[in-house]
């Protein structure tokens, strides 16, 4: 990943870390445990250790959208636009209009931070602009987060078999395959342990899907590797890469559906005669979230765990806005 | 050049052809007298020919557009003309499908992808101006089969990043009222059909703004509900003749489709009236059921705001359930009794229908399907890392032995 941004490579790192919660390490690296803010006490001290190189950490986090975040207010964003950051040119508008509407929920649901819209003109001069953001987040008591975790419901991932294969013998020698060349140009394969699905193809390369976690995947496709081996090609497991993971989960309270595409409509498309829940494609993280009625949540399109978890706590306050004001 | 003729003032044969600032002039080289100033001439070809040519082709508008692109325009300009659209949205619409014509994902797509295209333009078009057009409608407009119309309408919409507001209920309900034939005396609809248009368009408002509140509109395709709601206003403002036609009578009179859905949709509100008519003191008496509570839908909606208060709680139990003089804890429903409700109601969906006040919810969590939901990762799952050894007889499993493969080769004719 060398072409990958400080920014990517770090949001990588934090991996299954909330984004509330590694702001405040962003903004100070070299001391991690600022004495003038209150900070969240027990995640911290898994972090501490992840943010001892603060060499590569970008000083620079203009780039970075919080403007999701409930508590950020018009004055913040506004010095976030100010610094060029190449991630924030991408949507400016639906991030103010996000913003907006996180202004207004914040007034809507009282959340505890009424000196939040103070520090933030103060600090701008003497900080970087992340810094309004430091003395929100670590007031935000553990509650606050949803405590939700959507669950990983299918992995997607493939890896390069390095060799061609006779997609007709391996049909015909191995027991857990069907071939169908009128239909699909692959062999189906599955294995019982872990419940997955590979298609193979005669150029090498293999999907396997269904598993339900990363390792899980990783151990599945090698043991389809093994098959083809024992099958007597050379069979190798190169590039073995998740391509799309897809997660869901319950918020247990009802949704306007109506009322979220109307403020959110950049975002949103909701489409009753089509579909009976909204898709909501969210910029950063880069996830499409199929939001319903009932209050069920999917989430798919990540490359990584943490990018579903991330994207789920930013639609949290959105719907919680929701379930408050109706 | 030299040209013919000889000058008016000198006599002189020498006229030449000169510009004057672009402007053609026949000048008399000796002289300097001007015969003849520029002619406009809209000949594109020599001026000897000069025919003249129309504007459209002279500016060369016709050749930029290729072939495809003008019968495109000329499809969504029908279809705006059909529909009866204003103007403004027949050139939006047409620069739209300009638009999408020029990228690459719909450039090269089939001839019946185009006119979808079309088609979706239109529809675009309508629903940014608040023009309530279904895609049903367009799809039957286009002969198109709506799993295509709704493929190429996602994708226009992210290609050409176009946010189109949603479906305004309130105008869908006039439009499609307007497609019904119960408003006018015809031979075939009794006399005590016929309906004013007027109170029937504002009482099946009105009621579909009790099933958008109720939450049976979220998530469901709009028209069942609108059918079902005229169906009910249709009833109750002359319940006494119409209560023995069934909905698909009713249908069939109006000239209207009946969607499949619309009878679930319609059980669905008369269950919500029937649970607001427990509330209305004066109704408690009656034995109400689905038939008579139609009587009673105009008070109904009357006192809507009020009857869904007292009828529903909401899941947080935070609505108090207000006392009215007329409706004591005595004559409501068994287990009622105002601290009993009170306590019960945060507890969401599972609450018996006996008890009078159920949490106002969608009718998905109401009856929730009993679903197989497969377990979450157990502790074992979790500490696979994905590098584990892999036995081989794990893999043998997977391997037909060699009487098998040969079996399996008389069995099956590999070609």
């Amino acid at each position: 990943m060398d072409g990958a941004s400080p920014l990517e490579r770090y949001l990588e790192r934090c991996g299954g870390q909330d984004d509330l919660s590694a702001s405040p390490q962003l903004f100070t690296p070299m001391s991690p445990y600022d004495v003038d803010l209150p900070i969240q006490t027990t995640e911290d001290v898994l972090f501490g250790s992840q943010f001892n190189q603060p060499k590569e950490l970008p000083t620079d986090f203009s780039s970075v959208d919080l403007s999701f975040l409930p508590d950020i207010t018009q004055d913040n964003k506004e010095q976030n636009l100010s610094e060029d950051g190449h991630e924030m040119q991408k949507e400016p508008d639906g991030s103010t209009s996000r913003n907006e509407d996180s202004s207004t929920l914040m007034d809507e649901s009282g959340l505890s931070y009424p000196d939040a819209t103070q520090p933030s003109p103060e600090a701008s001069g003497a900080c970087p602009p992340l810094t309004p953001m430091t003395p929100m987040t670590p007031v935000t008591p553990a509650s606050e987060s949803s405590g939700i975790v959507p669950q990983l419901q299918n992995i997607v991932s493939t890896v390069n078999l390095a060799c061609k294969l006779d997609l007709k013998n391996i049909a015909l020698h191995a027991r857990n395959a069907e071939y169908n060349p009128k239909r699909f140009a692959a062999v189906i394969m599955r294995i019982r342990e872990p419940r997955t699905t590979a298609l193979i193809f005669s150029s090498g390369k293999m999907v396997c899907t269904g598993a339900k976690s990363e390792e899980q995947s990783r151990l599945a496709a090698r043991k389809y590797a093994r098959v083809v081996q024992k099958l007597g090609f050379p069979a190798k497991f190169l590039d073995f890469k998740i391509q799309n993971m897809v997660g869901s989960c319950d918020v247990r309270f009802p949704i306007r559906l109506e009322g979220l595409v109307l403020t959110h409509q950049q975002f949103s498309s909701y489409e009753p005669e089509l579909f009976p829940g909204l898709i909501y494609r969210m910029v950063k993280p880069r996830i499409v979230l199929l939001i319903f009625v009932s209050g069920k949540v999917v989430l798919t399109g990540a490359k990584e765990r943490s990018e579903i978890y991330e994207a789920f706590e930013n639609i949290y306050p959105i719907l919680k806005g929701f379930k408050k004001a109706s | 050049m030299a040209a013919r003729g000889s000058c008016p003032g000198c006599g002189s044969a020498a006229l030449v052809e000169d510009a004057h600032y672009a402007q053609q002039q026949l000048v008399c080289a000796a002289c300097g007298c001007v015969l003849a100033e520029g002619l406009l001439t809209t000949t594109y070809t020599e001026e000897e020919h000069l025919r003249e040519v129309a504007y459209s082709q002279s500016t060369g508008q016709k050749e930029q557009l290729s072939r495809c692109l003008q019968r495109g325009i000329r499809r969504v300009q029908d279809l705006c003309k059909v529909l009866q659209l204003p103007m403004v949205f027949e050139e939006t619409a047409v620069s739209y499908f300009q638009r999408a014509l020029q990228h690459p994902c719909f450039h090269l797509v089939s001839l019946e992808k185009k006119e979808l295209l079309g088609g979706c333009c239109v529809f675009v078009t309508c629903r940014q101006h608040n023009w309530p057009l279904t895609m049903g409608t367009i799809c039957s407009l286009l002969y198109a089969k709506q799993e295509l119309f709704a493929s190429v309408y996602l994708s226009l919409q992210k290609e050409l990043g176009l946010s189109v507001p949603a479906l305004s209920l309130g105008d869908l309900v006039k439009t499609h009222l307007n497609s019904f034939r119960l408003f006018q005396h015809t031979a075939d609809v009794p006399a005590t059909f016929v309906e004013d248009k007027e109170k029937m368009v504002a009482r099946t408002m009105q009621i579909v703004e009790l099933a958008s509140e109720t939450w049976l509109v979220t998530g469901r395709h709009p028209v069942p509900i609108v059918t079902a709601a005229a169906f009910l206003s249709w009833q109750s403002l002359q319940p006494a003749a119409r209560l023995t036609c069934t909905f698909a009578r009713f249908c069939k009179l109006a000239g209207v489709d009946l969607p499949p859905p619309a009878h679930l949709r319609l059980k669905e509100l008369l269950e919500i009236l029937l649970r607001m008519a427990s509330q209305l003191a004066w109704l408690r008496v009656f034995n109400m059921d689905k038939k008579t509570v139609v009587k009673h839908i105009g008070d109904l909606l009357q006192h809507r705001i009020f009857l869904l208060k007292n009828a529903f709680c909401l899941e947080d139990g935070e609505e108090q359930r207000a006392t009215a003089p007329g409706e004591g804890s005595a004559s409501s429903p068994p287990a009622a009794g105002g601290a009993a409700q009170e306590e019960g109601c945060p507890s969401e969906g599972k609450r018996q229908r006996e008890d009078g006040r159920r949490p106002l919810l969608p009718p998905c969590l109401i009856n929730p399907r009993k679903r197989l939901r497969t377990a979450a990762l157990s502790a074992s799952d979790s500490a696979i890392t994905g590098d584990e050894p892999i036995s081989d007889s794990e893999i043998e499993q997977y391997l037909r032995g060699p009487e098998e493969i040969r079996a399996f080769r008389k069995a099956k004719a590999w070609s």
